[in-house]
Formats: structure tokens, sequence, C-alpha cells
């Protein structure tokens, strides 16, 4: 048997819990649990607070004998923000932005070929924790990367840059940037259609715990307990592999975790195309995180009832809510993020938006289809992601944690045709489950230690 | 010395893998770094492969007779997206019906392509093409 206390420092609470874990059997039982708001000033009174609570002991002595294990996660101050650059849009591009979000990232600005005084001016303006570097396969194009290598070299950019680009100009790379804080890993594309993003998403957790845990009292924390934290969404889409690996029947599944400012996506799939189906387009890693800053129940609720489109509209008519009336409601939400529902009927407005969120952070992570005619008959051409026969669909955060009437079903189908056409790849019939207890982000930290059980526990404790 | 690279694909609606396979063996026998972008591949996906790899040259392929159709307008969007100096190829059953293929030749090369090859061309005659085209360029 074996204690471990499991915390996340989310925005507005810190969570934790500690549990116990037998190894032989794989099984986890809950000790404790409790929370308390995120002391934004000094992140170490809630979590030391909520540390105390869970512990049956004192517990720095405890963790620091080894008598209960610690893990936690932190998304406070809104996560890790990486701005990327790419070369090509749908290639190095697309690449960076996927190794980016599944290293527990949030995109801020995104550019592509060669740099503008334009885009400099607004990186500067708003620095990222990290700049993603990429561009060209390895061998290939190196004009663009020498040119906006010298472009970022003559800013006032200051935050950390991982170049992950071509590896031919790697040294010359160095070289123009090296009075900035610069780490060179191997390219994110080192040949084209195999993608390798780990060393960039590598570096991107390695600069989260050398820099972004300074300062707001995580130092603090990490020199009381002896551990370090990692981003809570990276730790979820580990826990995300973890159940695909260890959960039999759970080897394909899509799971939300939607909150006031975003809406994170998670799915683990593996692509295996029918005969008769054409894939193009880079191909996209097995266990993937998306995450949508402009679908949020609160602080992007305005944001997220601006999204025009067919899915919009029909949102309305079956709610029989007008535009107004919604934005109005995002708006009263966005100057008090801490509102819920006074009336039946803004709890029908609650539902729309989080209907709107899940569905567009949906469609945005699947793939699509388009028919094409050949000669050869009817051929369908693919790019993305297929999630189709997605059987299982998990919704956590805390709204959708709580919400048992809600169904994501007719939310995804109004979006499976998009506005060009093309057959959008979203799940057709599937069980729901439901993280009632919000344990995800907490068992994602026990996975670190123990997979196998905190695997099976939390789907143990998900209910339909 | 570094390897060239050169794009190579099937271009428009058409999924005729064969010869595809067949040429990208070839051309990696011979010392080329062959990126083959596979069957239905658009402009745009030739073109995106060419500029992050840093391709010398874009081999096209069309065996399905809609060539002249999908092929038009290549060389116009390789200098709208900054690849003024691509060489272009282009090879297959090009068009439909009999015609004679001087005339296909020159069809295609009106349309920017630098060189334009038969159905029956020997795979050593485009990789000796290749190399004088790109040792032109240098």
């Amino acid at each position: 048997m074996m204690i471990a206390a499991c915390l996340d420092i989310g925005s507005t609470w810190t969570k934790g819990a500690t549990f116990e874990v037998d190894e032989e059997r794989n099984s986890v039982r809950i000790l404790r649990h409790s929370s308390r708001p995120t002391t934004v000033g000094n992140l170490s009174e809630a979590f030391l607070g909520v540390l105390d609570d869970i512990a049956t002991d004192n517990p720095l002595p405890m963790i620091r004998r080894g008598l209960m294990k610690l893990q936690y996660s932190s998304s406070a101050k809104g996560g890790l923000a990486v701005a990327a650059i790419g070369l090509v849009p749908e290639v190095t591009l697309e690449v960076g932005k996927i190794a980016a979000q599944s290293a527990g990232a949030r995109l801020t600005q995104v550019f592509s070929y060669h740099l503008t005084q334009q885009d400099i001016i607004s990186l500067e303006a708003r620095q990222p924790d990290i700049l993603l570097f990429a561009g060209g396969t390895d061998g290939g194009n190196s004009q663009y990367i020498l040119s906006n290598a010298q472009r970022i070299a003559e800013s006032a950019i200051e935050c950390e840059i991982v170049y992950a680009g071509n590896r031919s100009v790697a040294d010359d790379v160095k070289a123009i940037l090296a009075h900035k804080k610069l780490r060179v890993v191997d390219n994110l594309l080192p040949s084209f259609d195999e993608p390798s993003p780990e060393p960039a998403q590598e570096a991107i957790r390695t600069i989260f715990l050398d820099t972004i845990v300074k300062g707001k009292g995580l130092d603090t924390i990490v020199s009381a307990t002896g551990i370090a934290p990692l981003p809570t969404p990276f730790v979820v889409l580990e826990y995300a592999r973890a159940i695909h690996e260890h959960v039999p029947g759970w080897e394909e599944f899509l799971m939300f975790d939607m909150g006031g400012a975003t809406t994170d996506v998670y799915s683990v799939h593996r692509e295996s195309p029918e005969a008769g189906t054409v894939l193009r387009g880079i191909p996209e890693p097995k266990v993937k995180r998306s995450v949508e800053g402009d679908l949020g129940m609160r602080v992007s609720a305005h944001a997220a009832a601006r999204v025009e489109g067919a899915a919009r509209r029909a949102a309305l008519g079956r709610a029989d809510v007008n535009l107004d009336t919604l934005t109005d409601y995002a708006d009263k939400l966005i100057a008090a993020p801490d509102y819920l529902p006074g009336n039946t009927h803004e709890q029908v407005m609650d539902t729309l938006l989080a209907g709107i969120c899940v569905g567009h952070a949906c469609s945005r992570h699947v793939g699509r289809w388009a028919r094409m005619y050949t000669p050869e008959g009817e051929v369908k051409v693919q790019t993305g992601r297929d999630l189709t026969k997605i059987s299982k669909v998990i919704g956590s955060g805390g709204w959708l944690s709580r919400q048992a009437g809600f169904h994501p079903s007719g939310w995804f189908s109004d979006h499976s045709i998009d506005a060009r056409g093309r057959n959008v790849l979203v799940p057709h019939q599937f069980d729901y489950y439901r993280d009632e207890q919000s344990m995800f982000p907490l068992l994602a930290n026990l996975a670190r230690e123990y997979p196998r059980a905190a695997a099976r526990a939390g789907i143990g404790m998900l209910v339909r | 010395m570094k390897m060239t690279t050169v794009v190579l694909g099937v271009i428009g609606n058409d999924c005729h893998a064969v010869g595809n396979k067949i040429i990208e063996n070839s051309l990696t026998q011979e010392g080329l770094n062959v990126v083959n972008l596979g069957v239905m591949v658009s402009q745009d996906e030739f073109i995106d492969a060419a500029i992050e790899t840093g391709a010398k040259a874009i081999l096209v392929s069309s065996i399905y007779g809609h060539g002249e159709i999908d092929c038009e307008g290549l060389r116009g969007r390789c200098i709208e997206r900054g690849l003024e100096n691509i060489i272009l190829y282009v090879g297959g059953n090009l068009v439909i019906g009999k015609r004679d293929f001087s005339e296909v030749a020159s069809l295609f090369k009106k349309m920017g392509y630098d060189r334009v090859f038969s159905p029956s061309v020997e795979l050593t005659e485009v990789v000796e093409n290749l190399r004088q085209d790109i040792a032109r360029l240098a």
C-alpha cells in the first residue's frame, strides 16, 4: 500500500486528493480530498493549505521521508503561452501547432513564411513564454529560416526561443541568435511526411520547469517539497495515453475539458483508412490535444457566441433564443466570471454556450473528407483524423462534469458538413461519460507514478 | 555533397499508384532524394512540399487523361508562391485521344513545364535531363 497526494493548481481552484494505491491489485481508494480558491499572488498558500487538508499527518516531513508520494500540476496564469513560427501553414506550422498543444501549451500567435515587421511588433507587444521557431525539412529550405532568425535577432523579443527547424542551418541560427535565450533541438519535420514533434515538446516542458515555475510561489512549493510541477494539459494528455494502454475497451476515445477560458480536446486514435480512401496532409500523432482559446463558458463566452456559421443558427433555432439575447448574456458572464445561472432561461443559455463550445472544438479537432470522382470510380479524400467510429466520449471540467442532462451528440451533428461542403469526421454513435467528481486532473498526476491503477480508477469513476 | 531533392506525385483526381512507385524507386537508385506525395496530389501540395524541402524540381505525373486541365497554371502558382526557379517536369498519358506527342509536348511547354515526357520514356533519360537542368540552375 502506498499513499500519494496529488494536486492541481488551476486558475480559479487549487484541488487535491490523497489516494491509497494497492500496486498488486492495481486499485485506488480516495482517502481525502479538498479544494481552495487559488491564491493568485502566491500559489504556494492555497497549495500548502490543500496539502494540509488532505494529508493524514504533517505532509512535508512525510513527503521528504518517502512515506507519501507527491505529484502536482499547474495551469495557473492561463498556462504556458507559446507563439509558433513555421514555413508553410499546412506543413511545418501545423506540426509546430500540434507539438506546442500536445506539450500542454496554449498557442497565442502563429506565423508562416517570412516574418514581417508587423509580425515582430506584435510579438514584441505580446511576448509569449516560448517562441517555437521551425521551418524546412533537414537539408530543405534555409532562406526563410535565416531571414526570420535575422528579424528575431534584431527584435526586442526576450522570451525563450526553441529552434526546431532545418538542421542544416542550426549552427547559423545559433550564431545569429547567440544573444537570445535559445535552445536548439531536432527538427520537428526532419523529412517530409515524418513529423517528429517530441524533441520540441520535451524542450517546452523543460522550459516550463526551469523558468515558468519561477515566481508566483511555485518555486516556494518546489523548495518545500523537492518536487517540480508539470503543465496540467500535458499531464492529462499522458493520462489519456495511460487509459489507452491499460484499460480494455478504451483503446480509442475522445475527451473534453471545458473551462471558463478554453476548451481542450484530447483524442486517442490510430488512423486505419478503408479501401477507397486516400489520406492527404501531414500524419497526426496517436494521442492529440487541441485547445481552443476562443471557446469557453465564461471569460471566452462572448467569443464563443460570436463564432458564425450554420451550427450556431441551428443551435439558436432549437433553443428558440435570438443572437442578441445570447451575446448579452455572454457580456454579463465576462463581467462576472463566477456567475451561475439564476433561472431556467439562463440555464438554457449556459447549455447553449456549452453546446456551441463542444461542437466547434470537436469540429476543429477532427479531420474532413470529400468525395472525388475518378475514372476508377468514387474515392474519399481524407485529411486529419477520422473519429466517426469513436464509441466513447468523456466530458470533464466544471460544467461538463456536473451537467447530468447534457449530451454532446446533437452539438456534434450540427457540424457534420463544413462550409466547403466537406464531411466533418465527428463521432456518430457513442456513449457519453462524465467525470462527475472532477477527479481526472488529480488522477492524471497519480498516473505519473501508477499509470495502470490510476487509469483504471478514473474509468471506474465515470458516470453515464 | 548535398543530395538533390525532387518532389514527385500524381496530380489531380488520379489514383494510379503503380507507376508512381516505380518512378520513386528508380530515381532513388539514381541517388536523388525523392519526396513522393503519392496519388491525388493538388498543385498546392506539390508547392508546399517543394518549399519545405528546398526541392530543385517538381515531377508531375498524370495517367488518367485529364492532365491538360490539372496541370494548367502550376507554373504561375509556383511563381506566386515564391518558387521562381523551380524545374517543372510532366509525364504520362497527358491527354485523351490519339494526338501527336510533339503537339502534346508543345502544349505543356507553353504551360511552363521545362520538359514533357511520353509514357514510354526511359527513366534514366529523365534523370540525365534532371542532372543537366539542375547543373544549369547552379
